[in-house]
């Protein structure tokens, strides 16, 4: 179990993931895709726009950081464009007007090199508050993938496995004191959830640092309480989309993780007011207690524009601050 | 064809559907804008199942963000909620909530069809939801009972049949892949598709089944009012063993080819698995098609696959 070493009375506040990237760096994207700009410009460019992202989430004194994945296009793409055996394939459509490249598992999956930890001590040499190593999960990744090589989706998903848990290490090995294996794909098959629990085992088990994975818009209500047998410290769960209709299966099993709170709905133009999201935290705290939540925003929150992030990501902070202070009352 | 087919254009091309979309959203284009793109889209998607040798086609969805949503934005009584995952698949679609009665406000899809059919030489299939599917896929905060909600919408979908119908749909498929998940609603869904079924006349029907076997529903769907019934024998292969149930006379849509992967599968594999199938239909009562809706595959793979299935077709004919 990975411990927490965070300052006070615990609903932390953080992120999922993916920050919005701003308009510089979407332009720089489309001009290295047309050969106009060399990949070390566009790397400066990420590299600027993750050093703004670290000093906003410092400027509103968020606890546990994201280095926002201002390189990453997709979350399995990014993975996908690195290691042997998968390859990128062509657009398919996630939701509404919202497309990604899928991957193509070409041959045997595996990974040469660290993928991620250059950009994690980047953004970490940036702070001192500590910033979370961000993976994608070995199932999520063969369920957003075509398969064209492994005769069946098991292997495929124990390759990936192997290969994110080497990246882990690399991870915790370079410093990182919380590593996310986001699985937003666990949720989708039932009878697949233990394929999940085996691959997540392969990737923590050598572990000793606080282990988060990130799960959404799926079947919960079936996947609960099964999904606590994910080896993982903590579960982070979407509940504004939701409308926190999960809370009433804790009311049945209690949660005993640590929870990543989602509180607010990141596929809407429409914020959230201070005060809906404070309520949202206080209806929480009763199924979860304040040293074992952190809270944040349902998803990554790439789809939304700069501004709109910095606000939901303020508002988080100031609903939080709300209620840390009445639960201080209630304390003393 | 079972439904949608790609909307991104091929490796290179310009995706005028998307740009067109993010300018409304910016307030820097018109709804005719759009408009204009979902129907030059739709003409391309023609083109392509057309090209590909498929007898009857369907408008390629061009212009819906995802079954339901055509539905909901038109008819009285529904919001459009949070999104949720599409079945088993990496696609999401916004929930429909039922927060009032369920009333028609005039038809979804039907100026579509006519679009499609004013452009394509082979006949047009109208797709829309099952009364079933809708229940379950929707949030009912009205009705509070899942029967009454079903019954509720099935009137409403009879409407779109019958108006579908009169715009000259000789083809109608009713999608009801959620009825694979939920055998016990057979009976409920016997009434429902009953009343859509009944304003159908003179369209033939297909009701279209996927992402999974049907064994779980049992041979009763071979009992549901429809001139066709669907299967998707790629996630379901078991339900090749329900056709060899299947009463005499009974139409099939076999969904053969693989329409969530890539991999392409060797014509003889096809011709073998139809093989099987005909030894207990006769081939004129047979159908061939896609899995499911193609819009899981990237646009180059989702047309090689459609000319795999017309290639398949022209061989297993001769």
């Amino acid at each position: 179990m990975g411990e927490v070493d965070l300052p006070g009375i615990g609903m932390w506040t953080t992120s999922v993931g993916s920050l919005p990237k701003p308009p510089y760096i979407l332009a720089a994207r489309s001009q290295r895709a047309r050969g106009e700009i060399d990949g070390s410009e566009l790397r400066d460019l990420e590299r600027r726009a993750t050093k703004e992202w670290i000093e906003f989430q410092s400027s509103i004194d968020t606890d546990l950081l994201v280095d926002g994945e201002q390189y990453r296009g997709d979350m399995v793409a990014f993975f996908a464009e690195e290691m042997p055996g998968l390859e990128i394939g062509g657009l398919v459509r996630s939701y509404g007007n919202r497309y990604y490249r899928k991957p193509i598992a070409t041959g045997p999956v595996g990974r040469d090199h660290p993928l991620t930890v250059e950009w994690w001590q980047f953004a970490q040499s940036l702070t001192d508050r500590p910033v979370k190593g961000m993976l994608t999960g070995p199932y999520t990744i063969c369920d957003w993938s075509f398969n064209e090589f492994y005769d069946n989706r098991r292997d495929l998903v124990l390759d990936l496995a192997r290969a994110i848990r080497d990246e882990a290490l690399d991870l915790e090995r370079a410093g990182a004191k919380y590593i996310q294996i986001d699985e937003p794909a666990a949720s989708t098959r039932m009878d697949e959830l233990d394929l999940v629990i085996e691959a997540m085992g392969i990737v923590t088990e050598p572990l000793s640092v606080h282990t988060i994975t990130h799960i959404c818009y799926g079947d919960f209500h079936n996947a609960y309480p099964k999904m606590l047998d994910i080896p993982v410290d903590q579960i982070d769960l979407e509940f504004a989309n939701s409308e926190y209709a999960l809370l009433e299966a804790f009311e049945r099993t209690p949660f005993d993780k640590y929870i990543g709170l989602g509180v607010v709905d990141v596929h809407s133009h429409v914020i959230e007011p201070v005060s809906e999201i404070a309520d949202g935290i206080r209806r929480s705290l009763r199924y979860i207690p304040p040293e074992r939540m952190f809270v944040d925003p349902d998803c990554g929150l790439k789809t939304r524009t700069v501004d709109e992030a910095k606000q939901m990501l303020t508002h988080i902070k100031q609903a939080v601050d709300q209620v840390r202070s009445e639960v201080a009352v209630a304390l003393r | 064809m079972v439904g949608s087919y790609p909307k991104p254009p091929d490796e290179g091309e310009p995706f005028v559907l998307r740009k067109a979309l993010h300018s409304l959203d910016r307030g820097e284009a018109t709804r005719d804008d759009v408009e204009k793109a979902v129907e030059a889209l739709t003409e391309q998607m023609i083109t392509e199942q057309e090209n590909a040798g498929i007898d009857i086609i369907t408008d390629g969805h061009a212009g819906w963000p995802d079954l339901l949503r055509p539905f909901a934005e038109t008819w009285a009584g529904f919001e459009v909620g949070g999104l949720l995952r599409w079945f088993d698949n990496n696609t999401y679609y916004r929930r429909p909530v039922c927060t009032g009665p369920v009333e028609c406000r005039g038809p979804a899809t039907v100026e579509a069809f006519r679009f499609a059919s004013s452009v394509a030489s082979h006949p047009v299939k109208a797709v829309i939801p099952g009364p079933v599917t809708f229940a379950r896929l929707s949030v009912d905060e009205h009705y509070r009972d899942h029967e009454k909600f079903v019954m509720a919408i099935a009137p409403v979908l009879a409407q779109e049949v019958f108006e579908l119908a009169a715009a000259g749909a000789r083809y109608i498929q009713i999608d009801e892949p959620a009825l694979l998940g939920a055998p016990e609603d057979v009976a409920l869904a016997q009434r429902a598709l009953g009343v859509v079924v009944a304003e159908a006349e003179p369209a033939e029907v297909t009701l279209a089944t996927y992402f999974g076997d049907a064994l779980r529903v049992g041979p009763e769907i071979f009992d549901l009012p429809a001139d066709v019934v669907g299967l998707d024998l790629v996630s379901g292969p078991a339900s090749i063993d329900l056709i060899e149930h299947a009463p005499r006379g009974a139409k099939i849509q076999a969904g053969i080819i693989d329409a969530r992967n890539t991999k392409l599968e060797p014509v003889d594999d096809l011709v073998a698995m139809i093989d099987s199938i005909e030894t207990a239909i006769d081939d004129a009562d047979l159908r061939l098609s896609p899995s499911a809706g193609l819009e899981f595959l990237p646009r180059e793979k989702a047309r090689a696959k459609l000319h795999r299935l017309g290639e398949v077709a022209e061989r297993v004919r001769t």
